[in-house]
């Protein structure tokens, strides 16, 4: 081992031009954000944005209007969230008992949506679901009737679940396919029913795959604005949307005060799945 | 696979796939709406081909996809490098957690906080704009790293420490035992990771928003203020085009794996050869694109900002005149000279404010509606025009002069003008209903109306309805037009801008209130179910936009030669033909081919008669409010969009 240990050394060097640019350009700006949230136009320190966050009112004082927003944003992302989870869970699986072959080309096809501009993706949703829509034209072309879908809560949602799908599919795949399948055998030779095995095994195996398809649906869904512009008829004003808002009002300080909250509150929520994960697993990540 | 698993498996597939296949078919529509298939025609993508700015865009957006996935890749590899050979836990916790913040942050926050800090260190430098190419390039590298790092880390692990150790031996310097035994060895995952970065740059809108620069315009940005606007499937036909590029690069990428993996024996040999003829492949052109740009860039034309509406001038799409170009080519004649015109676009007045006030940008041309105009001359953002550069001011009507926001003529030049009125499906909505502002409020329609989603413009046709002055400083007022939306929002459709086109177009809704030149582009496009009507309330709003230059402006001389050019008869005239407004400038509106081409009823419709037309828009048009009663109706105007 002597001899790796120099070469070693020297290629820690390579660290020296990310951890400069992780430093300015992911760490100093998250500073910046709480710098602005807590300042006021002429950058003195001022409470006014993060209290008027949290203590805004409509309708005299019965709603919290931010805090209603930002509950709104976490119920929809939730649903969401939780839609993908049961939708993708029976996919991934299904993906990593299939032949290595088609595995590959399995993958490549749940992926092939994401090649779509994100935008224009979420725009044809809009001309399927509205009430004119093709979705509608079809109902009616076959004496169905017609639903109204757009501007909605469902809308947003399945716009949110189409758009965020892929990323719960493939962390629960890739761990689902390094499952070592005698496993699987060795619990149903010892009596286990296949939802036993499914419960037993396969699921906790799994958890670490589901902690980071929850964090890779949710933290999108919860901060997006252009879904709830195009599929919520511009009814649902999301947590994004409110931050977007006000950055276009040029309230960059409550812009920031809005994107503070949301940052401390997520954060909070990362570090409670990880600390779960960790009590179950190893490492992870990097 | 068991039957249970295969129908499971169809019906998520057809969920994934709908939209796309949709979006593939309605790219070769004949016609040009979005959900009614009338034939196929490749006509599309002939319009794509001639939309220079959204080429322009696409160009942009390849230009810093490249450049980002690159140096991401580079910069990105070495820290994998270093990582994996890091034995400080302490440190190696600070970069996971460094690395991991940008993909577990949601994208707005990285915009934002990028955002935040390059403004904040703009100001401090004192630059006048501090948002550019070079700060979209930063923020780009920055969220592209982390997947850089994690695609190559695992190929470290799996290295066997013996082979380095081996080519060291036989005396190999440690950064040679490198280039030599270990990137052949990991460069599949470098390769993926430099793919993954690239098409995350592609497709990236949320940060680009945040961090765009004046003049670079990538295409997703573009895609979102057109998509604010009328789609129509030339954008799908672009989308196409890009997914079938992308799916093509993937492919390509996959097959080079799939030969990876067989024949053991010729592993080594096959993925080292096949990988660095991608990667030089994908190297070599962006080399020659960057050089290319790069020389554009420095050969040091002229340049001007011109900042505008979207879809506000005549672009050359079908069959018009490209305005930008035209004058690039007219001012080379005459100058002898070249010329470049960076046109980028804003969604609203209050985008293009904030654009502005925050410093990130400079523009040579703007063209803000009246009041943000009155805003931005008191807040001396604006710079006086000398007129003896702008000759073609003669044209400008007698009525449409020394107007409330600019009654010394000294900063502006009218480009269009316009008024509000209420666009009803005559197919749904009784005419007797079809008078006056009640049409909005009135219940047998409910949930089939549509109202502004901007509140300045929401509050006027409550406060027009109820006999308010829209500039009234009375708060109490002010909450009576608010009690007017609260009440009307559960008959409100949808809060719409330029959605409203579709919505009306389509018979989504059948009442809403807009600008009457818009009237007839939705009549053009409107569904034989549909017969849009029009009509003015007695009371409502006017409105004037005009050319602008403001006072972070780098060369206001050739800004003044472009407003003069624009008021020139062949470009005015294929300006209005185009977009369907009123023009304050006589070369157009007493042109008779101009008259001809418009028909009698678009004339009498988009010029009324007016009697003493500057009183009556001094009275009704939006005045610039105090910043106290700007921030009271933005507070009230959340309250009616939460509720």
């Amino acid at each position: 081992m002597k001899t790796v240990a120099r070469p070693a050394r020297r290629q820690v060097l390579a660290l020296g031009p990310y951890s400069a640019w992780a430093l300015l350009f992911i760490l100093v700006p998250l500073l910046f954000v709480a710098y602005y949230a807590f300042t006021d136009d002429n950058f003195a320190f001022t409470l006014a944005h993060i209290q008027r966050f949290f203590f805004s009112t409509a309708d005299g004082g019965e709603v919290h209007t931010y805090l209603l927003i930002f509950w709104r944003s976490l119920k929809l992302a939730l649903i969401s969230t939780a839609i993908c989870l049961v939708l993708g869970y029976p996919i991934a699986y299904i993906m990593a008992r299939a032949k290595p072959k088609v595995q590959k080309t399995f993958m490549t096809v749940i992926m092939i949506p994401m090649w779509m501009n994100f935008l224009i993706r979420t725009y044809a949703w809009m001309t399927i679901l509205q009430d004119t829509g093709i979705l509608n034209n079809f109902l009616a072309a076959l004496h169905l009737g017609r639903i109204h879908i757009i501007g909605t809560e469902a809308a947003v949602v399945i716009g949110m679940v189409y758009d965020y799908f892929p990323y719960m599919i493939l962390p629960l795949y890739s761990i689902m396919a390094k499952m070592d399948g005698k496993l699987l055998e060795a619990a149903r030779d010892l009596g286990c029913s296949s939802f036993g095995v499914l419960r037993r095994v396969v699921w906790p195996l799994s958890l670490p795959g589901v902690i980071s398809g929850v964090n890779m649906v949710l933290i999108p869904s919860i901060s997006t604005f252009y879904i709830s512009q195009k599929l919520g008829d511009g009814k649902f004003f999301l947590i994004g949307d409110a931050i977007e808002g006000q950055y276009v009002a040029n309230n960059l300080h409550f812009a920031a005060a809005i994107a503070f909250v949301l940052m401390v509150v997520l954060l909070a929520c990362m570090a409670l799945l990880n600390y779960l994960a960790a009590r179950r697993t190893e490492g992870g990540g990097i | 696979m068991r039957l249970s698993a295969k129908i499971y498996t169809a019906l998520i597939l057809l969920f994934l796939f709908a939209p796309i296949v949709i979006l593939l078919v309605f790219s070769f529509n004949s016609g040009n709406s979005l959900s009614v298939f009338s034939g196929f025609s490749l006509h599309w993508y002939k319009e794509l081909f001639r939309d220079a700015n959204t080429l322009g865009a696409l160009k942009n957006t390849l230009v810093l996809a490249l450049a980002a996935s690159l140096l991401s890749t580079i910069m990105g590899t070495a820290a994998a490098v270093g990582i994996n050979k890091l034995r400080n836990r302490y440190l190696k916790y600070a970069l996971r957690t460094a690395t991991n913040i940008p993909m577990v942050n949601p994208d707005i926050i990285t915009g934002i906080s990028l955002m935040l800090m390059f403004v904040f260190v703009g100001r401090l430098m004192g630059l006048g704009t501090s948002l550019s190419f070079w700060t979209m390039l930063i923020a780009h590298i920055t969220f592209c790293l982390p997947y850089v790092i994690l695609q190559v880390l695992p190929k470290l692990r799996q290295l066997d420490p013996a082979l380095s150790e081996a080519a060291m031996d036989l005396g190999c310097t440690p950064v040679r035992a490198f280039f030599k035994v270990e990137l052949p060895e990991i460069m599949p995952g470098v390769l993926t990771g430099m793919i993954m970065a690239f098409t995350l740059s592609l497709d990236d809108f949320v940060i680009s928003y945040f961090t765009a620069g004046n003049g670079f315009e990538t295409l997703p940005i573009r895609i979102y203020s057109m998509t604010k606007k009328t789609v129509t499937p030339k954008m799908y036909a672009l989308a196409t085009l890009i997914f079938f590029a992308i799916l093509a690069l993937l492919v390509v990428n996959n097959l080079m794996d799939d030969s990876d993996e067989e024949g053991a024996p010729k592993r080594r040999r096959r993925s080292g050869r096949g990988g660095k003829l991608l990667a030089g492949g994908v190297v070599a052109v962006a080399l020659a694109l960057i050089v290319v740009t790069s020389i554009a860039g420095e050969q040091n034309v002229r340049t001007l900002n011109v900042y505008n509406w979207g879809e506000y001038i005549s672009d050359g799409s079908d069959g018009s005149l490209n305005t930008i170009t035209a004058f690039e080519t007219w001012y080379e004649e005459t100058y002898g000279e070249k010329v470049k015109v960076n046109y980028s676009t804003y969604a609203s007045n209050e985008d293009l404010y904030a654009k502005l006030k925050s410093g990130a940008v400079s523009y040579d041309v703007i063209i803000p509606s009246d009041y943000m105009i009155a805003r931005l001359q008191e807040e001396g953002m604006l710079r006086p025009l000398n007129f003896d550069n702008i000759p073609n001011y003669q044209y400008i009507g007698e009525d449409f002069r020394g107007l409330y926001y600019d009654p010394e003529e000294a900063y502006t030049v009218p480009y269009t003008y316009g008024v509000v009125g209420v666009i009803y499906n005559a197919n749904a909505v009784d005419p007797a209903d079809a008078q006056g502002w009640d049409l909005l409020w009135n219940e047998k329609y409910t949930r089939s109306i549509l109202q502004f989603n901007n509140a300045r413009d929401a509050f006027g046709t409550a406060m027009y309805r109820l006999g308010i002055d829209v500039n009234t400083e009375d708060k109490a007022q002010w909450d009576q037009a608010f009690q007017a939306l609260v009440d009307q929002r559960p008959l409100v459709k949808a809060y719409v801008m330029d959605e409203i086109f579709n919505a009306l177009e389509a018979g989504e809704a059948d009442v809403g209130a807009y600008y009457a030149g818009d009237y007839f582009t939705m009549v053009d496009a409107q569904a034989p179910t549909v017969d849009l009507q029009f009509y003015y309330p007695e009371t409502t709003n006017y409105f004037f936009d005009a050319m602008c230059v403001p006072a972070c402006c780098q060369d206001q001389e050739l800004a003044e030669i472009f407003i003069n050019y624009m008021l020139s008869e062949e470009p005015a005239v294929a300006n209005a033909e185009y977009l369907y407004y009123a023009c304050p400038n006589r070369l157009v509106y007493e042109n008779e081919d101009y008259q001809e081409e418009m028909g009698e009823e678009v004339m009498d419709i988009l010029y009324p008669e007016i009697q003493g037309f500057a009183e009556l828009y001094n009275r009704y048009a939006y005045r610039n409010l105090p910043d106290e009663m700007l921030n009271y109706m933005n507070t009230l105007w959340e309250q009616v969009k939460i509720n």
